[in-house]
């Protein structure tokens, strides 16, 4: 009998150590993978990164000289992005979350939500040609593609501020409207600000979609080539992943410009990492004396 | 209506969705007492103190019947603002909830927000605190962030801002059961200070609390009103069976 027990608890510890282990491999994969590629990507393109890299035109077909219009032109298309995707979605957010009414409607409409953040991302492109520059007459531009870009992060932008907004605890919302204070401002003074770094967590996973995206901005707003900068939102732009793209796969010296490919890839990367960093960083100072 | 009534509760239902949770609640509340709402849990009495400031309009499905009169007008009727009702009566929570500001914007938010306060929002701030016996404890850290007091001191705060909005009524739900004994103490000792002021209805479910501070007890049963009348004669010589066993311990 004490053996039978002995050896049953044995058994429990030998399961809990296996799957303890298979959780640590599982985390350990995901690291290795991620700090494979920034690897690869570091080791191919680091030689391409210089001043002139970063600070000048394309020249020769694109095969020499930088890439400083698709880096202007990816901030651009990734600031416009942003400034369409995160007021319209927190607003989403808020009538869902504050002021509608709970029914078959909200359901139909977070069904609605859910579908758009299912679509891919060419048909987003699709529909941006369509709409904005063709029917709006925005033709292929930084506005164009700023629109495209901003509905695509939607869904995730709304996603992350219900979540954030329904987070704020309740108690709040009572102690606010007992004071005999309206529900908006309630919503303004004390919801809002505390939802805050949830919301921008939300708006760093939407930057990192827009910048990178290629397909979206293609019909819409990327130039293969253009020898000015924008002047104004209805001007084109050149963008990295687009140009990542037409290295890699449209020049005709696609192997002479491997290293410039690499070297975009590790700018857009380090591109994307600066902007999540500066929306991390306001996050934090956010969070400082917020607990409950 | 007599003077020293405040409050006038005729023939009040409430209804969650299908559910009654009150019945045919007729009762007033005197101006500058403290009225105890006792009974056990689901019995309505924090359900009916809501009723009063109207926060169960929060809660989708919920139905009132009768008349809740407040100086003569029906709060529930529709040409009254529920916003400008809660300015002239104050709630304090079950659980201390400042918001996550310091100490100073906590009492600052109402009167900022209403523009009530005519003089210096400085002498505002202070003489709440000091009416909610908060002020010595907390003078030279106004600036921290209000999460960083003690559970009883929250508790404090909250009521120094309900305060600050100078409302006619205070509704406070069940204000000590979070809070422990010494803190308990300084609410009650509170509570007898501010009746010279304000008139005071307070949810318990201690026995003792309610003897010790009210001058009245409504007890509750089931949703209905079973018995109220002064906190003496309820604590000593109950009319209805019922009360008796609930404050002796039999039930409940």
């Amino acid at each position: 009998m004490q053996d039978s027990q002995a050896n049953t608890m044995k058994w429990r510890y030998f399961q809990q150590s296996l799957f303890f282990a298979l959780f640590r491999a599982a985390a350990l994969i995901i690291t290795l993978a991620l700090g494979g590629i920034i690897f690869y990507i570091i080791f191919h393109g680091i030689s391409a990164i210089s001043w002139d890299f970063i600070t000048k035109h394309p020249t020769h077909s694109m095969t020499k000289g930088g890439i400083m219009p698709a880096i202007l032109g990816t901030l651009y298309l990734t600031v416009g992005a942003i400034s369409v995707g995160l007021p319209l979605g927190v607003a989403s957010a808020i009538y869902l979350t504050e002021y509608a009414k709970q029914g078959r409607m909200i359901r139909l409409i977070r069904v609605g939500i859910n579908c758009l953040a299912g679509v891919p991302s060419v048909v987003f492109g699709l529909f941006g040609l369509a709409f904005f520059v063709i029917l709006f007459k925005f033709g292929s531009s930084i506005l164009a593609g700023s629109l495209t870009l901003g509905f695509l992060i939607l869904p995730t932008i709304i996603g992350a501020s219900e979540e954030a907004l329904k987070a704020v605890p309740q108690t709040f919302r009572e102690a606010s409207l007992a004071l005999g204070v309206s529900k908006w401002q309630t919503i303004y003074r004390i919801v809002l600000p505390n939802a805050l770094p949830g919301i921008l967590t939300g708006s760093i996973l939407g930057i990192g979609r827009a910048a990178g995206e290629t397909a979206p901005i293609m019909f819409t707003a990327a130039a293969f080539f253009t020898s000015k900068l924008p002047s104004s939102i209805f001007d084109e732009v050149m963008a990295l992943p687009y140009h990542i793209y037409v290295l890699a796969t449209a020049g005709t010296n696609i192997e002479e410009t491997r290293p410039i490919q690499y070297g975009t890839v590790l700018v857009l990367v380090a591109l994307v990492l600066g902007i999540n960093m500066v929306a991390i960083l306001m996050r934090a100072y956010m969070r400082r004396n917020k607990r409950w | 209506m007599d003077a020293n009534i405040i409050i006038k509760l005729k023939n009040v239902n409430f209804y969650y969705g299908d559910n009654r949770a009150l019945t045919d609640i007729t009762m007033n509340y005197r101006k500058n007492k403290v009225t105890a709402l006792i009974g056990p849990s689901g019995c309505g009495k924090s359900t009916l103190l809501r009723l009063l400031n109207r926060m169960n309009d929060l809660i989708d499905g919920t139905r009132v019947e009768g008349e809740i009169l407040y100086e003569d007008k029906n709060i529930y009727s529709p040409d009254l603002d529920p916003v400008e009702i809660r300015r002239k009566i104050g709630m304090v929570f079950q659980k201390p909830n400042p918001f996550p500001k310091t100490i100073y914007n906590n009492i600052a938010y109402g009167p900022k927000l209403n523009k009530v306060s005519s003089g210096n929002l400085d002498e505002l701030v202070e003489q709440s605190l000091k009416q909610a016996v908060l002020w010595d404890e907390v003078k030279d850290i106004l600036n921290q962030s209000a999460m960083n007091l003690s559970g009883g001191q929250q508790q404090r705060l909250c009521i120094a801002r309900a305060l600050a909005m100078k409302p006619d009524i205070l509704l406070m739900d069940e204000p000590t059961s979070a809070l422990d004994p010494i803190s308990t103490a300084k609410i009650e000792e509170l509570v007898e200070e501010l009746k010279k002021i304000y008139t005071i209805i307070i949810v318990t479910h201690n026995m003792q609390q309610a003897a010790r501070i009210s001058d009245e007890t409504a007890f509750f049963y089931l949703g209905n009103l079973i018995e109220y009348n002064k906190t003496d004669k309820i604590f000593t010589k109950p009319d209805v069976k019922q009360t008796e066993d609930y404050i002796t311990g039999r039930f409940g």
